[in-house]
């Protein structure tokens, strides 16, 4: 299998180098890097690569143009995946992420820390899954509501509701709570059942029918 | 001393009330030579009873005249021979008589004139105390802080009352030379508020600008100058102005003027300094009042600037730096050798310090300004907030567009204090928020179920953000019956009122005219 070939884009010259270098190490092919949306979208142009890799705060105005730029991208190569990375997150990026179909991801800048998992997740958005951060998934699911439609759910069930809501495809939540998959398909119906959302196949229409229905509770 | 009557000298007075009682003692004689019909005699009395009844009620000093004549009427009446009848006197007595009506004349004039003097006095106390009353009720209204515009139509009416002014205008003197019509009153006048006009030439604003002392036009006949064309043609006559003076500098100018061909008395123009000066005082009050809000809105914009720098420092600067370090950090982990397990445990811990450090990095920076606000708008921003409150939150937005940075960042601030509070002290279930914009408000309301009795005046957290609401010219209200949950209610406006009477004024003194210029820039 030949390395994912990445294209990176983020301002910060030294933090570029640095995740280049770390991507190097984790048979990663970093094909390109950008400084800014425009740069990034001349490397997407040049390499046409399986993934790009955006920081969301980039020049000019260094506010959500890495959203916009995935955005372009996405409506000019929708084959291309893309992970944005963000100082923070929040919801409303996240919807808009998500809405622009599967092979994409969000996450928090310092999950870069965390390398193998950053690494998973990166290979997980280039092979089409989607993935969103654990933090604004635990956000989303401990969001406290007086007639909470969550209260019905067992703790092993928030669990793999939130799980299903990162972008784990179900083996990948057997890992996580080292259980088999037969368990996980199990909990996944009640889930399902118990909050009234239909079963949906692919994980992508999976992830976003669950933060929908977080956002909205 | 407000109205004027003419004046004739005594001399003539009393020579022109000889010849006229003269006059009528030859008439009543000549008719009674004639016939002494007891008819005639009574058409005689009742006309010199209406003559007396008459003179009496002008008070003029012809009074006299009929007085001494029925006086001596009477005399030759009653005591001349032929007793009960009238005739002529003999020649003797003519010298007598004459005398006799000289006195009379004499006496009943200084007596008028005295009656008249102590009416003029009577009249002028009169006028002074509707003056006084009239000053009075508008300085009530400036101690009440009305606004300049209110005070301005008060004065206009007052004095219009009692100069019989019927128009009059506020000015306001400009940097380039002009003024600025800032409130009308009767708008007869072609000027509008808002209006430039040109001082060139004789009109009583540019007098009023060139002199800073009370003027006065008795004429626009032949005055020069395009602003006392424009007066001409309005059918203006006369007029008066005073100037306005603000903090020891000309700020403006009060106009009024009249129609009427009958000049407006003379000094009246001093009598409307009294009523200036009091637009001057609300108007340098309204200044005030603009200066104060201004400068807490600076300030608070200037707190704001500097969360939101810090919270972009923190992302861009700081965590960038730490992320790179990580990275770094792995980077040497990747060259040991794999059997140094020591200094990969050291490694790895290292690492999970690093992202220690940037939850908390985060979580300081979402505390000093949530980045969501600015890119996304108030409704992301109160979702999160509402997200992360420890009481549930029902949360209703009622805004479809972004409103001013101002308003969005103490709106937030605002709900997410009061978050703290129920879950803190009311024991509540739930606090429901709802945020509404109607044509230039934002209402904020935050009520919980809880135990009520929250004492705002105790070291509420949310008297800290009084300073923001008055600075944004809002309104904040905290009721909190015991047993009966707690609510708050603030109101915020998006827009300055008073602006042109805050500001403006000529000189260079630019510390205090520049300054006070600003709320109109926060106007939207």
């Amino acid at each position: 299998m030949t390395a994912l070939r990445v294209v990176l884009a983020d301002d910060d010259v030294l933090l570029r180098e640095g995740l280049a270098s770390l991507l190097d190490r984790s048979g990663f092919d970093v094909v390109g890097q950008a400084g800014d949306a425009a740069q990034l979208l001349n490397a997407v142009r040049d390499t046409e690569p399986d993934v790009a890799v955006v920081d969301i705060r980039m020049p000019p105005s260094h506010t959500v143009e890495g959203l916009e730029a995935a955005g372009s991208v996405r409506e000019e190569f929708p084959e291309i995946a893309i992970l944005v990375l963000s100082a923070h997150v929040e919801v409303e990026h996240a919807m808009t992420l998500l809405a622009s179909g599967h092979g994409i991801g969000y996450l928090l800048k310092s999950r870069v820390v965390d390398v193998d998992e950053f690494v998973d997740s990166l290979e997980r958005v280039a092979n089409g899954g989607s993935v969103v951060d654990p933090e604004l998934v635990m956000e989303l699911v401990n969001a406290r509501r007086r007639d909470d439609p969550l209260a019905v759910l067992s703790a092993r069930e928030r669990e793999v509701l939130a799980l299903m809501a990162e972008g784990r495809s179900n083996a990948g939540i057997a890992r996580q709570l080292w259980v088999t998959e037969g368990t996980v398909e199990k909990h996944i119906r009640s889930v399902l059942a118990k909050l009234n959302l239909p079963e949906t196949p692919g994980d992508h229409r999976r992830v976003l029918a669950v933060i929908t229905f977080l956002e909205a509770r | 001393m407000w109205s004027h009557t003419r004046r004739i000298p005594l001399a003539a007075e009393a020579g022109l009330a000889a010849s006229a009682a003269l006059g009528l003692f030859a008439f009543v004689a000549a008719t009674l030579t004639i016939t002494t019909h007891p008819i005639v005699v009574l058409l005689l009395v009742a006309i010199c009873g209406g003559v007396v009844f008459r003179a009496a009620r002008t008070g003029s000093d012809l009074y006299a005249v009929p007085m001494a004549l029925a006086a001596v009427l009477a005399f030759d009446f009653f005591y001349l021979p032929p007793l009960r009848s009238f005739g002529f006197p003999d020649y003797a007595n003519w010298g007598a008589l004459l005398l006799y009506l000289g006195v009379v004349v004499f006496v009943c004039t200084i007596s008028a004139r005295t009656r008249r003097r102590v009416d003029s006095l009577d009249r002028a106390q009169a006028t002074l105390a509707k003056e006084q009353a009239a000053l009075r009720r508008v300085a009530t209204l400036v101690a009440q802080e009305s606004s300049p515009g209110e005070v301005f139509t008060a004065v206009a009416e007052e004095v219009g009352r009692l100069i019989a002014t019927d128009s009059s205008r506020i000015l306001r003197y400009e940097h380039d030379g002009t003024a600025t019509v800032i409130a009308a009153w009767n708008l007869e006048l072609p000027f509008r508020v808002g209006d430039r006009l040109s001082l060139e030439g004789q009109n009583l604003a540019g007098i009023v600008f060139r002199t800073q002392r009370p003027a006065r036009v008795d004429s626009y006949a032949d005055a020069p100058g395009p602003l006392a064309a424009t007066v001409r043609e309005a059918g203006i006559q006369s007029g008066i102005g005073c100037p306005i003076i603000v903090g020891g500098r000309l700020w403006g100018s009060m106009v009024a003027v009249t129609s009427q061909r009958q000049p407006i008395p003379v000094g009246a123009e001093l009598r409307l300094a009294a009523f200036t000066e009091l637009v001057a005082t609300a108007i340098s009050n309204t200044q005030a009042r603009a200066d104060l809000t201004a400068s807490r809105a600076r300030i608070v914009r200037a707190a704001d600037e500097t969360r939101k720098q810090i919270e972009r420092d923190l992302h861009d600067g700081i965590q960038q730096r730490l992320v790179s370090l990580a990275l770094d950090l792995h980077g040497v982990d990747a060259l040991l050798p794999f059997e140094l397990e020591e200094a990969h445990a050291q490694l790895s811990r290292l690492e999970a310090g690093l992202t220690g450090v940037l939850d908390e990095l985060r979580e300081i920076s979402r505390g000093i300004h949530p980045a969501i606000l600015s890119q996304g708008g108030l409704e992301p921003a109160l979702k999160a907030l509402a997200r992360r409150s420890a009481v549930p939150v029902a949360l209703v937005v009622r805004t479809n567009r972004r409103l001013p940075d101002r308003i969005e960042v103490a709106s937030y601030y605002l709900v997410s204090e009061a978050l703290t509070n129920p879950a803190k002290h009311s024991h509540a279930t739930e606090v429901r928020v709802d945020v509404e914009q109607t044509n230039g408000l934002v209402r904020l309301s935050i009520r919980d179920d809880g135990v009520g009795g929250a004492d705002p005046s105790r070291g509420s957290g949310l008297t800290g953000l009084a300073d923001r609401v008055d600075a944004l010219g809002g309104t904040i209200e905290i009721t909190s019956p015991p047993g009966n949950g707690t609510s708050l209610l603030v109101t915020l406006r998006f827009t300055t009122p008073e602006g042109d009477f805050a500001s403006g004024g000529t000189g260079s003194d630019i510390s205090s005219t520049g300054l006070s210029i600003r709320p109109r820039e926060a106007r939207t």
